[in-house]
């Protein structure tokens, strides 16, 4: 009853024999959640549920909690709309989770909370702006651990082949061990992390076992797995396979096997055992000359290039192009802004306007009326007789 | 691109802010240490606000971006500038006499900050070293990019102060285009330059897309003499460019996950949302997209300076990261 939870004592010392006030719930008397707005309540319920669903450290609570307080106490937060608020408590895990190196993806917590991504940024965007967050990138070998543990593939099951079925700790490291070569190859900079794993995930899985899997291609592989196919994976996997190549092209005993696609799987262990030395032979720094870089490796002879582009030098050890990302190697056509012209850089801005240029942009009183007349037919086509719709509408 | 000459109209601002030197002669060691480059912040933050400075110095240092410091020490770079100002000394014969050439030390530099403040009038002979006048990038040669931004967008807006019936000017303006369902103003373009001009019914305009604030300045006129030919009793009140927007190219690829681990305060790279890393620059206050192929985007300026400050800060950044990688 009510009557237990009122605290009594020090009150009844007082006023012994009249009620000094009236019976009301603890929570209320104490004012415990009078403090705090609605909004904040319940961005903080939303905080916990979501550490809760994720299974969170219980310090990353008091972490989440503690930004969505100060973000809703922030000025700019005050008078944004209800939905951006609700995501808020959302933003706030997810900065701490990055700043603890968790590996949580955007698209992960955009579902749990049924949110528009587009506007989850722009929350996030200004959470991280106004209360001067640093949130560190997101870890991609953390990243590789957590997407695996999604995939289906590591137990035995009816509707999986079983040649199909790997071991766990085998996919994990080589898909690392994937990924750091795409990160030192410049293929993932700028782009979305996911599709990177789970390309290098099917490679890896493939080249354990290239006998059985090699049919096998990657949307298969998903939907055996019980993994999304995001689109961008099949570029992603185009250009691992093309670094492969080039990798395959510098070790002798594989030249002879003219790889293509698909054969260079089945030597990933071995060009992933000599990346480094790999890389290097097959790949000249970014800001070598490609002249320099059609001398076959092992040769210092740039003059002996002369005038031959991309490959023209080496007979057989394949070309060497410079180390660059995919957007400088292939870079789409685009119209360049012409730069500022002589005339163009001498405007003043006080020049004087000649009534005839302003005029050209002016209707004559024909025009009006004739513009008039066909706005009235688009307005109500249907009340207008026909004749009516031929003649004005020019 | 015409790049001299964007160059030489920038330095020439640099000079006209100056508010101490009286000469308009380029080079003269006489003209005083204060021209607003970004190495200037670096001397301001580190030789004390003992500096007679025209400009505001944060007392509390805690809160300057420093991140634009070049790998080379300050030592160095005092010795640098004295260098070149000791050329500069010989080259300009007649002033330099034996006293003077006992200022030109390496304490000198050291101890300029003490010494009262250097006016053109200051006893007879040259007062203590200063920088090269700005005909050249106060930084040395092996640092200063060589690159200019390019402009590309210029916003303004002006105030035509008076109201404007929208609907009449859509019907009579060939240029005009109005839907006050989607948005409540008339979108009005003209041809040179190549612009566009947002119109509201308060007599409020934004301008935008021109290359330069000049051209900028001349499409709002432009925009305001049709208005005016329309019948309306527009002036032309408070014009004011708001933002501009500029482009370059550093030539190198950037690694973008290292540039955000080292500067972590001012940038943001989120893969997942924009494949550019996101650097806001606190001094000058500019927002830097920076991408992987090494093209940079500079916004948020009210003065092409700015721009070209902004940049000549992140590229030795930039430029440290090429080499790490």
């Amino acid at each position: 009853s009510l009557r237990d939870t009122v605290p009594r004592g020090d009150c009844e010392t007082v006023c012994p024999n009249t009620p000094c006030f009236s019976e009301v719930a603890y929570s209320q008397s104490t004012g415990q959640k009078e403090q705090l707005s609605r909004c904040l309540q319940r961005g903080i319920r939303r905080v916990q549920d979501l550490c809760k669903v994720l299974q969170l450290p219980t310090v990353f609570e008091e972490t989440a909690v503690s930004y969505v307080q100060r973000a809703l106490q922030h000025p700019s937060f005050h008078l944004v709309s209800l939905e951006k608020k609700e995501l808020l408590g959302g933003c706030c895990v997810f900065v701490t989770c990055r700043q603890h190196n968790w590996p949580l993806t955007m698209g992960t917590i955009c579902s749990l909370l049924y949110a528009k991504q587009e506007l989850f940024a722009s929350v996030y965007l200004s959470l991280q702006k106004e209360l001067e967050l640093s949130v560190p990138a997101l870890s991609l070998a953390d990243l590789v651990k957590t997407h695996l543990n999604s995939f289906r593939l590591f137990q035995h099951a009816a509707d999986i082949p079983a040649p199909f079925v790997e071991n766990k700790e085998k996919v994990v490291a080589r898909t690392m061990q994937i990924v750091e070569l795409a990160s030192e190859t410049w293929l993932v900079t700028g782009r979305h992390p996911v599709p990177i794993v789970t390309a290098a995930a099917f490679l890896s899985w493939q080249s354990l076992q290239p006998a059985t899997r090699l049919a096998c291609t990657l949307a298969r592989f998903c939907k055996l797995a019980r993994v999304d196919l995001p689109p961008p994976a099949h570029l992603r996997l185009k250009e691992l396979l093309e670094i492969l190549l080039r990798m395959a092209s510098q070790l002798a005993w594989l030249r002879v096997f003219n790889l293509d696609k698909k054969t260079v799987v089945k030597h990933i262990g071995d060009l992933l055992q000599h990346r480094i030395f790999l890389l290097k032979s097959a790949f000249c720094p970014e800001d070598e000359e490609e002249q320099q870089c059609a001398a076959a490796p092992g040769e210092a002879s740039p003059g002996s290039a002369a005038g031959a582009v991309q490959g023209g030098g080496c007979p057989s050890a394949g070309k060497r192009r410079p180390l660059l990302p995919p957007c400088l190697v292939n870079p789409r056509k685009r119209l360049r802004t012409a730069a500022p012209s002589a005339s163009d850089s001498a405007v003043t801005g006080e020049e004087p306007i000649s009534d005839g240029e302003i005029e050209q942009y002016l209707r004559g009183p024909e025009e009006i009326r004739a513009f008039r007349k066909a706005q009235a037919c688009a307005a109500a086509p249907s009340t207008l007789p026909t004749p009516c719709l031929a003649t004005c509408c020019i | 691109m015409d790049g001299s000459s964007l160059l030489e109209q920038y330095l020439e601002r640099c000079d006209g802010q100056d508010d101490i030197s009286t000469s308009p002669q380029l080079f003269t060691p006489m003209s005083p240490y204060d021209v607003d480059f970004p190495i200037q912040t670096t001397e301001d933050v580190l030789f004390g606000s003992q500096f007679n400075q025209p400009k505001e110095l944060p007392t509390d240092f805690s809160s300057v971006d420093l991140s634009f410091l070049p790998d080379i020490t300050q030592e160095n770079k005092a010795q640098n500038l004295f260098e070149d100002g000791h050329e500069m000394q010989k080259e300009l014969d007649g002033s330099t006499s034996n006293e003077d050439s006992s200022i030109l030390t390496d304490e000198s530099i050291l101890a300029y900050p003490d010494a009262t403040q250097a006016t053109p009038e200051a006893s007879g002979g040259c007062p203590p070293l200063t920088p090269i006048a700005p005909m050249t990038p106060v930084t040395p040669a092996s640092e200063s990019s060589g690159i200019v931004p390019q402009l590309q967008n210029i916003v303004s807006t002006v105030n035509l102060a008076c109201k404007l019936d929208l609907k009449n000017i859509a019907l009579r303006a060939r240029n005009a285009e109005y839907n006050p369902k989607r948005f409540a103003a008339v979108i009005m373009r003209i041809r040179e330059p190549r612009t566009t001009a947002l119109i509201f019914s308060s007599g409020k305009m934004v301008c935008t897309g021109a290359k330069s604030e000049e051209q900028s300045r001349l499409a709002a006129r432009k925009y305001a003499r049709v208005v005016q030919k329309l019948g309306f009793p527009a002036k032309f009140l408070d014009f004011k460019i708001q933002n501009m927007v500029g482009s370059c190219d550093v030539m190198f690829p950037i690694r973008l996950e290292g540039l955000v681990l080292t500067h972590q305060q001012f940038s943001s790279y989120e893969p997942e949302l924009f494949p550019g890393l996101i650097y806001r620059m606190v001094k000058p206050r500019i927002v830097l997209l920076i991408f992987v192929s090494g093209k940079v985007v500079l916004t948020g300026a009210k003065e092409r300076s700015e721009i070209y400050e902004a940049f000549e800060s992140i590229y030795p950044i930039l430029k440290g990261f090429k080499k790490a990688s």
